[in-house]
Parts: C-alpha cells; structure tokens; sequence
C-alpha cells in the first residue's frame, strides 16, 4: 500500500487532480486509472519506477478517432495495479520507456510493429514477432478481417 | 544494442545461432551470441518463428469461439491458460459459477501446474545431459494426462472450463485417481532428490548460474518462480486470490540468491505445494450444480474492460479484455510471463560461458509460442 | 604364444588365426555393447528398449548396421576430401591394434610383447587425431569446436591416465601384460591401489568421451559434437570405435587393477580364466554404461579444472608414495 499510495499523491502533484480515477473495489482489475498526457509519460513513469513498480504489461487500443496505449504497472502488494493510458494519433510519436524500464525495449517493439506508434528515443526499434520486412501494422483496424470498429467514446463513454 | 546486428569488431569474435533448431531450445527459438572465445558478449534473443496472430483472432471470435485459442498459446499450462480466460470473461461479464465448479477448476489447475512443472524438470536436466529424469518424470505425467483427459477429453490443449462453470463434471473415479496420483507423486521426491537434487555434478552446473536478483527481475518484468527465487514472495493465489485460493493453506517457497538453484528448488517445491491445494480442495469440494445454467452461449458483456492476473505455471499471465457490448471482443491482450522472462536473458547471458547458456536458458522456463502469441 | 623361438608354420598359423579370431570378436563385441547399451538405457529409464528385432531385440544392432550400410555417403561441398574420409578410418585403426596384446587368457594372447601396455596408450593417442582430423575437414564451425573440446579433454585425462598406471607398473616391474596379471594371483591390485584404481576409471570415462565427461558429442549442448557432418557407415565407424573403446579400457582396467584371468584369490572353481576376463570387463562395462545414464554432463572448464587440479596432484602423489613404499619394504 505504502509503495502506491506515494506513487500516486506523486502523480497527483504532478499532473493535476482531475488525471487519476480510483477503483476501489478492483471491478476492472486496477486500482486507479491515470490519464496521462504524452508529454508526461516518462516523468510518471520514472515516478512509479522509484516506487519499486514493474511495468506489467504495454497495449495498443485502436479507434477510429485516436490510438490509446494503456500501460499497467504493479507492485509486489496487493492491489496495486494502476492503468496509464495515453491517447495519441494513428502514427503518431510516444516517447520510450527504454530509460526506465528495461522491459520497454520489448514491449514498444511489440507495440510499434503492430499498431505503428513510434516510440521517440528507442534505441533499436525493430521488428520483434512479425518478419524483418513486414511493412503493415497487423492489429489496426483496417488490416485483415475486422469485426468493428469503434469511435473510442463507444466503448468507454 | 545499437546495431540491427552486432558485427564483430574484431578478429577474435564471432557470431554464433543457438537455434531456431536445436534439441535445448524450449519451442522455436534463435538466440544470436557474439562470442568471444567461450564467453558471451552479447545476447540476442530473436522470436516471432510462431507468431499465429491469436490476438487478432480473439477480434474476430465470439468469447467462447476464442477459448480453445487460450490453451494454444502456452500449451504446457493449457488449463491455467483456460481457466484465466473464463475467469476473465466471468469477472466482465458478471457470472458467478457455482462452489462446487470453482473446487473443481482449482483441482484441475493444479494438476496441470504439477505437469508442466514435471515437463520442465525433465527437459532441464535432458539439457545438461542426464537423460534419465526426462522419462521419470514423463511416467509421472502420464498420469495426470489420463486423469484429466478421462474428465475433459484431452491431453494437452484442455478446453474443459466454460463461463459459469466446467463443461462436464467429475466423479468418483476422478477422485480417487487423484488422490493415488498425488500419493504416488510424494513417494517420488526421494528418487528424485536422491538422483538429481544430491548429484555433485548438478550442483556444480547450476549453482550461482545465471544470477537474476531482485532489481534484475523488477527492471524486467520477471514474474512466477524466476522472481520467487530472487526472494520475492509474489504469487497471484496470495496476492490477489482468485476462485477459492484463500480458503486452502500452503504457502509461496522462495529462493535466496536467484541462482539457476534456487529456480529449480522453487519450483520443485511449488509442486509438492500444489498436492497440498489438491488435498484440500478435494476435502472441501461441495456437492451441487457443476456449472451455471443461465449462461448464454454466445457471452455478451456489457460496455468495458477487465485486466485479469493470474499464476500460470512460468509467471503471471493476464487477460486483458475491452468489450464493446457486442458478442466480439474489442480487444484481447494476453500478458504473458515468458516474454519478460526471456527478455531478462539480455542481461543475465552476458559475460557467461557458451556451456552455462543452455542451463540458464533451461532453468528459466520459457514456453516460445506464448512469446509469439 | 610367447617369444616364438622359431619361425615354424605353428606359430604363423597360430598367428593368423588368433588375427581373425580378434577381429570377429572386436566386431561382435561392438555389436553386443551397443544393444547392451541400449537395454541398459531402457531399463534404467523404466521402458524395456529394442525388443521387436530377434528375441529382446538381440538383432537389433544388425540390422541397424545394414540400415547404415545403405545410406548415402554424403560428404559437405567444401570439407577436405582427403581427411574428411580417412577420420573415420583413422579412428578405428588404432582400437584393433589393442587387441594383440590383451590379455584374454593365460595362453591367449596374440602377442604378448613386453611394452603391451604402453602399446595400448601410444595408439589410443592416434583416436585423439582422427577425431581432430575429422572434426576440421568437416568444415563446420560446430563440428570443430566439438573436435578442440575432444582434443584437450583428451589431454588433460591422459595425464593421470597414465600416473595412475605407473603405480601398478612399479609394483611389478613390468609393461608385459601376463606379468601384471600373474602378480595379481594372490590379491588383485585394486585393494592394493584404490585410488590408482578409481583415478584410472574416471579417466578412462573421460578418455573414451562417455558421461559425464561426453561433451564432444553431446547432443543437447551448443555445438553438436565432431561427427556432425558424417553420415551412414562413416559415422558408424566413428560410433564402432567408440564401443570398442570402452572395451578396450575396460579390459585394461580388468587387468591391471580386477586380476585378469584369475578368479578372486587364486580360486577359479575350474571356470576357464578367458570366462573370468570376459566377464570382469562386462562388469566395468555395465559400470560405465550406468554412469552415462544416471549423471548429467559436466562443463568444460569444470572437466578441464577437475582433472588438472584434482586427478593429476592426486596420482602423482600416489605414485610417490608407492615408489616409497615400495623402497622403504
């Protein structure tokens, strides 16, 4: 508790009162949602490392309006788990997490050579699952068979 | 890492492929080393041989039409994969299954855990070159496959947990065989301590061998008993306890040193804690309905998203779901523990022996095609 | 059959037939061990090995000799010709030379000369070569590596190899084959040299590249061993040798360290002494056989370490304290 407690009066402080959501009863399975602005990623997320929190998992969200990466970091305690979403536009730049999480080299791969967001400061962005000469994003929406497509207020009003 | 691929800069190093089609290599795996003798420069791990795109597919699946994607994805831990997804599903949907279902899956998951555990021990030791363990343990497993495949119908990639529930439920026989199995499984710890955990020249490969300490694990993601041996005791059954895991009592076994080791005492005992789980929840099972039958077949959860973490048998794993309110989901991520658990060789492979190479890469236990998704 | 007074037809006939004899014998006996080795396997692993071709699968190895017979010679585009098809060739040579000087029996050695044993260890070095010979006209980056490996384990474990042999040679004076054996009538050398003995075993696993010092060939490390590039009865060859290898050093073994011939303290309970080597060597065989299947491989450096600063202090300072004892009695 005490280690994501300070993690987010952090955030708080940095980014404004209105950017984090709390859940308290887990129903989504994090605990709070912040709403980050890509200018303030790497400062949020250096805050977390200091914490001692490991970035669990990185995805990419595609809508019709605008691409989101949710990046969800945990603790070694119990119910700390807390979503970072980051809005930014079909190819469009993120800055990398390479410089503060090592598992970023791997995930902004994965995340780049799917969705086609460029990871700004990513020492060696290249293909990681997909062929070394794949030149389509295979996730986005208008790749392959699509069920839906979605404006993202449809699906998270 | 700054190169696409590292070029020796001089004379004396070299470049070498540790696969993709090897004997060690644990699914289709190409490890690129730039050697310097024996010693390893650099190590680069290249994946993707079994991309399938599964994550594309669950777009394009209704729920249950995705399910049998979930055990392919890691097929050693193929019904901890499927009950991680139909607890995912059950927690966006709102479907409470019924006590007796929930007993039913824990039992089932366990036994796939000591599975998977017993295949890694065999192929472990196959690597460093004692071939015998490799056919105890197979004889082991055996059991479990006939238990498991008596009650869902397969072996190795289970579809057997539905949303609600289990798809069939289990009888006597299946009790009874699990009790002798876990039994006869106790009675096998002395041999294999005594041929494996006792062996000076085990112990000489895989002590303070590929080190992964507490910072090393955090850096990268590492979860499951590569982190626990590290000393971290963080296990999603306690930390977060899903189903009917906060009703049984065993405990998290944790190493010390994070060595190649203490992984493979973590996980030894992890499996003597999973006949522990099964004991109880074999003890607690109620009677009653095996599944919820108010469940439609073709789920429709409402508007939202759900992370869902659980234990698989290399880490935590993680459904990921944003629905969209219709039958299709919007969106599945899987996270899976493998991919931090290989991405940390980066780090560890340096400055080892070529030899050491092939434990570290053993005693890490990964599984390829959940990697590759 | 020792020192032929004259050059009668006897004696050539004696001669020759002992050479052909020799040579069935090595051939059926690789044969055996490598059906041996596989049931030994299958056993210990809990399953039963060969058990379709003949009864228990006794004539399993023959027709998986015939399999390899058959298949193709394929030799890689730019390995070097020459060497590449004398390794195999090479290797086993040296093995069948061992044959004339073992002692079988008290009259049944083909040649019993008197530096039979060091014949033994000066041709076992020609195994080391072809394997190096091999493992670079492959051509092949692994197969090299596998073959250097080979190369200096061989070294390093020829060393106490050879100090631990010495202590028996100094207790009796002697490289003749039937002399060693002769002296061990009363009691066998292996209660008067344990640790000679068990030092010579080690390094007898590590000389013909069985578990756990098999890392030449391994099959599950990084390099694939120095006969990767051969194929059909080229690598059938090189797996032969290998068998009679063991053979060889287990039948040194029996002499110099088990009795040879006799049977324990001088009774033979008229069993024939060639019943009694035979069966000792398969014994030590077995022995050997057991280890591959019960130890996992130990690395290199930790092979290279064990025997430089483990094995070889160690025999020589049993030899120092034989040569000691045996001045100071």
């Amino acid at each position: 508790m005490a280690a994501k407690d300070d993690a987010l009066r952090r955030i708080q402080e940095l980014l404004g009162p209105g950017a984090i959501k709390a859940d308290p009863e887990f129903r989504t399975g994090v605990s709070h949602i912040v709403a980050c602005p890509k200018e303030s990623l790497v400062a949020v997320m250096e805050i977390f490392n200091a914490c001692g929190f490991y970035l669990e998992s990185l995805t990419g969200l595609d809508f019709q309006d605008t691409l989101e990466l949710v990046y969800h970091v945990n603790t070694y305690e119990p119910r700390a788990r807390t979503a970072v979403r980051v809005l930014c536009p079909h190819d469009g730049e993120v800055p990398s997490l390479t410089g503060v999480f090592a598992s970023a080299f791997w995930q902004e791969r994965e995340a780049w050579e799917f969705y086609g967001v460029r990871f700004s400061g990513h020492p060696d962005l290249r293909h990681l699952l997909l062929p070394d000469d794949a030149d389509f994003y295979p996730l986005r929406k208008d790749f392959g068979t699509v069920h839906a497509y979605r404006k993202r207020e449809e699906v998270y009003g | 890492m700054a190169e696409q691929f590292p070029q020796p800069a001089q004379q004396q190093l070299y470049s070498l492929n540790l696969g993709p089609q090897h004997p060690s290599t644990h699914g289709v795996l190409r490890v690129l080393l730039t050697l310097d003798g024996e010693y390893i420069l650099e190590a680069d791990p290249i994946i993707g041989y079994g991309h399938r795109g599964h994550e594309k597919m669950g777009e394009n699946r209704t729920y249950l039409q995705f399910m049998p994607n979930a055990s392919r994805m890691d097929y050693l831990s193929g019904l901890l994969y499927n009950h991680g997804f139909c607890l995912a599903v059950e927690k966006l949907a709102g479907i409470e299954p019924p006590e007796r279902a929930k007993y039913i899956r824990v039992i089932c998951a366990e036994l796939n855990r000591i599975s998977s555990h017993l295949l890694w021990f065999g192929t472990f030791l196959m690597d460093l070159g004692a071939f015998t363990p490799f056919l105890y343990c197979f004889d082991d497993r055996e059991n479990i496959l006939d238990i498991l495949d008596r009650v869902s119908g397969s072996r190795l990639t289970y579809s057997y947990c539905r949303f609600g529930g289990v798809a069939r439920d289990v009888d006597d026989v299946f009790i009874e065989q699990t009790r002798a199995f876990i039994k006869r499984l106790r009675s096998r710890w002395p041999d294999y301590h005594n041929l494996v955990t006792k062996n000076v020249i085990f112990i000489h490969r895989v002590r303070d061998v590929g080190i992964i300490d507490k910072d090393l694990a955090r850096r990268f993601g590492v979860t499951g008993p590569n982190l626990r041996a590290a000393g971290v005791a963080f296990d999603m059954r306690k930390v977060e306890p899903y189903e009917v895991y906060d009703r049984f009592d065993f405990e998290i076994p944790t190493g010390s040193k994070g060595d190649a080791l203490d992984r493979y005492r973590v996980r030894l005992e992890e499996m003597e804690q999973s006949c522990r789980i099964i004991e109880q929840a074999l003890d607690q099972m109620p009677d009653g309905p095996y599944r919820q039958e108010r469940v439609r077949l073709k789920v429709k959860p409402p508007r939202g998203e759900v992370y869902f973490a659980f234990e698989s048998a290399r880490g935590q794993t993680a459904y990921y779901l944003v629905s969209d309110g219709s039958p299709y989901p919007y969106r599945v991520h899987v996270r899976v523990p493998s991919f931090g658990n290989l991405q940390c060789l980066t780090e560890v492979l340096k400055e080892t022996l070529v030899a050491d190479a092939i434990a570290i890469l053993g005693s890490i236990d990964i599984v390829v095609p959940e990697i590759d998704r | 059959m020792m020192e032929a007074a004259a050059t009668s037809g006897a004696y050539w006939l004696r001669l020759i037939v002992g050479l052909v004899i020799v040579l069935i014998f090595s051939q059926l006996n690789a044969l055996f061990l490598v059906w041996l080795e596989r049931k030994v396997a299958g056993h210990i692993q809990v399953r039963l090995g060969p058990m379709e071709v003949g009864p228990h699968g006794l004539l399993q190895t023959i027709v998986d000799g015939i399999k390899l017979v058959g298949k193709e010679l394929i030799t890689p585009a730019r390995a070097d010709r020459k060497l590449f098809v004398i390794a195999p060739v090479l290797v086993f040579m040296p093995v069948l030379v061992a044959f004339l000087v073992l002692p079988f029996g008290p009259k049944l050695i083909i040649r019993d000369m008197n530096v039979g044993l060091l014949l033994i260890f000066a041709f076992s070095t020609f195994s080391v070569l072809a394997i190096l010979v091999g493992g670079w006209a492959s051509n092949n980056k692994y197969a090299l590596l596998g073959a250097i490996r080979s190369v200096a384990q061989a070294v390093a474990y020829e060393i106490p190899l050879l100090l631990s042999v010495m202590s028996v040679v100094l207790m009796v004076n002697s490289f003749r084959f039937s002399e060693l054996v002769m002296a061990q009538q009363r009691v066998w050398f292996v209660f008067l040299q344990p640790v000679a003995a068990l030092i010579y075993f080690i390094c007898a696993t590590a000389e013909t590249n069985r578990a756990p010092f098999d890392i030449p060939e391994a099959e599950s490390e990084l390099v694939a061993g120095f006969h990767t590039e051969y194929s059909g009865m080229r690598f059938g060859l090189f797996f032969l040798a290998e068998y009679t290898n063991m053979f060889i050093v287990c039948a040194v073994a029996t002499s110099l360290f088990f009795g040879g011939w006799h049977g324990p303290f001088g009774f033979s309970f008229k069993i024939p002494g060639v019943v009694w080597f035979l069966a000792k060597t398969y014994v030590l065989l077995y022995v050997l056989m057991w280890f591959r299947w019960t130890f996992p491989r130990v690395r290199f450096d930790q092979l290279m370490n064990f025997s430089w600063k483990v094995l070889i202090p160690l025999s020589m300072l049993n030899l120092v304290i034989t040569a000691l004892v045996l001045k100071l009695i």
